[in-house]
């Protein structure tokens, strides 16, 4: 197979212009098919990081919309595995312009280290945090889009909470993931709301972000939680922060289902397209099949020439979409991290070794029956046909 | 003394076309000894091409005995008989047949790909191929930047390059010019003679017959016994 590489590998751009058609359109479906293998891995397989995989969110078992009451806490804070609770009130708002978009969200600040210890802040800067009421924390990633310095104001325009608030920034927080956010005090918020009237609003939680005394503890911590509120009149829900996170792409319906629809449409057309590729320069080839044939080459021989140059083609096809992927998935992954931590969106081993694979399946598959066919050929009925 | 390279005894050979029969081949026996040139010759349908593929055993026969180089080929299985072919024959198209995404030194080389020499060593055995049919300057030319006579020239150095003991040729100047022919001839004539070669050359040309040592006759699928032709021969 090896020796015979050179005359597969000229066959195979013997006919230019259809060779490179058929490469860039194998290239493109695979690029498609790349990234939504990186979008799949990243939605439901990749692992937590190791510090959010120490997290557990609980929320109101009906919906996000619908909060929970503050006394829940102190009660959430007694279940066995529990190191540490906060308040996590997702505010939302208008930063200028509503494309500005970053997480925003009201926490309690004594906290928030102890239940996030990938976030680190320099000292005088947390200091200047904690002691400000009316100052945020912001992730790095955000103040060098905004270009937003210690001391400078942040406006936001209340939606969800009909306030409108106005932060100072006090601290700059560098962490390897999650650096998008605009993090402020709780009370600051609840205040407001009960100072301009809405009593109704105040003391209701969003969330609450969990610390556990390690991640094995995940599956007996949310069963107790939600078990202790179950016939309370706002049961809970508690999962995992990368489950939660997850369920955030629930709402554009059974997005596995989709992605799974669309990659084997892909597969499959592209294979048509290989496969209509292959049987005309098979078509081509008969009669070089007599010749090689009366030089010798058997039936298997013959095959493996003519297999040989669609998987050298589909291959080609293959690695180009690879490489168009990863120049997508690394513009990709500079793009808001506000649901989804997008800064994993890098073409992992698994799915490039994927994709390969399905462009050596497409190669063989396309190929296997006019090959086969052709192979089998008598010798003078091959010799037989005439360019 | 003189040792039957090639023998067949009642080789009949059928064809089914449409609900009709064609006897292609009706009981030839042809010896062929070791070192002889012989030329095929017989109007066109008589039969010529279908001994040679069966000869060289590219098909098989409807009924009879085939014994060349000492190997009953009804016997063989089929990879048993492309590795013989590889080995024993060396085949000559009319049509020259070159691979032509391939240079002329590839072409050459592709039949020893299928043998255990290295590929230094199918380099080498390829090159004295083509120095011996005088394309020393053209290894790296591809077969449309060939001569017709090029090209054939350079089908017999592919058919030479295993060493084979056999030469088969069909019609190897029926689309060559006079020049180009003789070129090929004098070839042909020169590796039975020089090399050894036993040749059968199927032929339609009486001058090209004449490089052989020994013509014989094909008429409506028989052999006809040596030294004898088809009635009609000389009219022709
Ligand atoms: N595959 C086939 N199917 C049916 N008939 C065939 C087949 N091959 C050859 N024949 C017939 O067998 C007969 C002998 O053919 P063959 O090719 O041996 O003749 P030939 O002497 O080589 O003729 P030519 O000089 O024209 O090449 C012809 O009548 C031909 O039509
Ligand atoms: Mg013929």
């Amino acid at each position: 197979m090896l020796q015979h590489f050179p005359l597969i590998w000229k066959n195979s751009v013997r006919n230019k212009r259809r060779s490179l058609l058929t490469i860039v359109s194998i290239a493109a479906s695979l690029c498609l098919l790349a990234v939504l293998g990186v979008l799949y891995h990243v939605f439901f397989l990749a692992d937590a990081a190791p510090e959010q995989a120490q997290r557990l969110i609980v929320r109101n078992k009906v919906s996000l919309t619908n909060p929970l009451p503050l006394s829940y806490r102190e009660k959430i804070k007694q279940v066995p595995g529990v190191a540490e609770v906060m308040i996590y009130q997702w505010f939302g708002g208008t930063y200028i312009d509503p494309s500005n978009f970053f997480a925003r969200a009201a926490i309690e600040p004594e906290k928030l280290l102890n239940v996030y210890s990938e976030y680190k802040v320099p000292d005088d800067q947390w200091k200047a945090f904690v002691a400000d009421r009316s100052g945020c924390l912001l992730g790095r990633k955000t103040a060098e889009r905004y270009n937003l310095k210690i001391g400078d104001r942040v406006p936001l325009i209340g939606d969800i909470f009909p306030v409108n608030l106005t932060f100072t920034v006090r601290a700059i927080y560098d962490a390897y993931r999650d650096n998008e956010n605009l993090l402020f005090h709780f009370e600051y918020l609840n205040e407001s709301m009960r100072t301009s009237g809405q009593i109704g609003r105040s003391d209701l939680v969003g969330t609450y972000v969990i610390r556990m005394t390690g991640p094995e503890h995940a599956a007996s911590i949310s069963r107790a939680i939600d078990d202790m509120f179950r016939n309370a009149p706002l049961p809970t829900k508690t999962e995992t922060e990368r489950a939660f996170e997850v369920s955030f792409l629930a709402f554009i319906g059974n997005v596995k289902l989709f992605m799974m629809v669309i990659s084997a449409a892909i597969t499959f057309t592209i294979l048509l397209v290989a496969a209509n590729t292959m049987a005309m320069s098979v078509r081509e080839r008969l009669r070089e099949v007599g010749v090689l044939k009366t030089l010798g080459f058997t039936q298997g021989g013959v095959l493996s020439i003519l297999m040989g140059e669609a998987i050298v083609i589909s291959l080609l096809g293959g690695g180009i979409g690879l490489g168009l992927a990863g120049l997508l998935c690394r513009g990709l992954s500079g793009l808001p991290s506000t649901f989804v931590d997008m800064t994993r969106f890098t073409l992992t081993p698994a799915v490039a070794a994927g994709c390969m694979a399905v462009a050596l399946v497409i190669g063989v598959v396309s190929s296997f029956v006019p090959a086969w066919n052709a192979s089998r050929r008598n010798i003078l009925e091959a010799l037989r046909v005439t360019d | 003394m003189s040792e039957p390279i090639i023998q067949t005894r009642g080789l009949s050979k059928e064809f089914a076309r449409d609900q009709f029969k064609v006897v292609a081949l009706n009981g030839a026996d042809l010896t062929v000894d070791k070192g002889e040139f012989v030329a095929l010759m017989g109007p066109s349908g008589s039969g010529k091409s279908t001994l040679l593929h069966l000869i060289a055993a590219m098909d098989r026969p409807t009924s009879g005995d085939i014994n060349v180089l000492g190997q009953n080929l009804r016997g063989l299985s089929e990879s048993a008989i492309a590795k013989w072919r590889n080995a024993h024959i060396g085949f000559v198209f009319q049509s020259f047949n070159l691979l032509p995404v391939l240079t002329a030194l590839e072409n050459v080389e592709l039949p020893l790909k299928l043998t255990k020499l290295s590929k230094s060593q199918r380099i080498e055995h390829a090159r004295r191929a083509l120095e011996l049919v005088g394309l020393a300057d053209r290894l790296d030319h591809t077969p449309r930047q060939l001569s017709g006579g090029q090209e054939q020239r350079v089908a017999i150095a592919r058919a030479i390059v295993t060493d084979p003991d056999l030469l088969l040729a069909d019609e190897p100047t029926g689309n060559l010019d006079a020049v180009s022919a003789r070129e090929v001839l004098t070839l042909l004539g020169r590796l039975n003679r020089e090399f050894g070669k036993t040749v059968v050359m199927v032929t339609h040309d009486p001058h090209a017959a004449r490089a052989a040592s020994k013509i014989r006759y094909l008429d409506k699928g028989a052999l006809l016994p040596e030294g004898q032709q088809p009635e009609d021969w000389e009219v022709r």
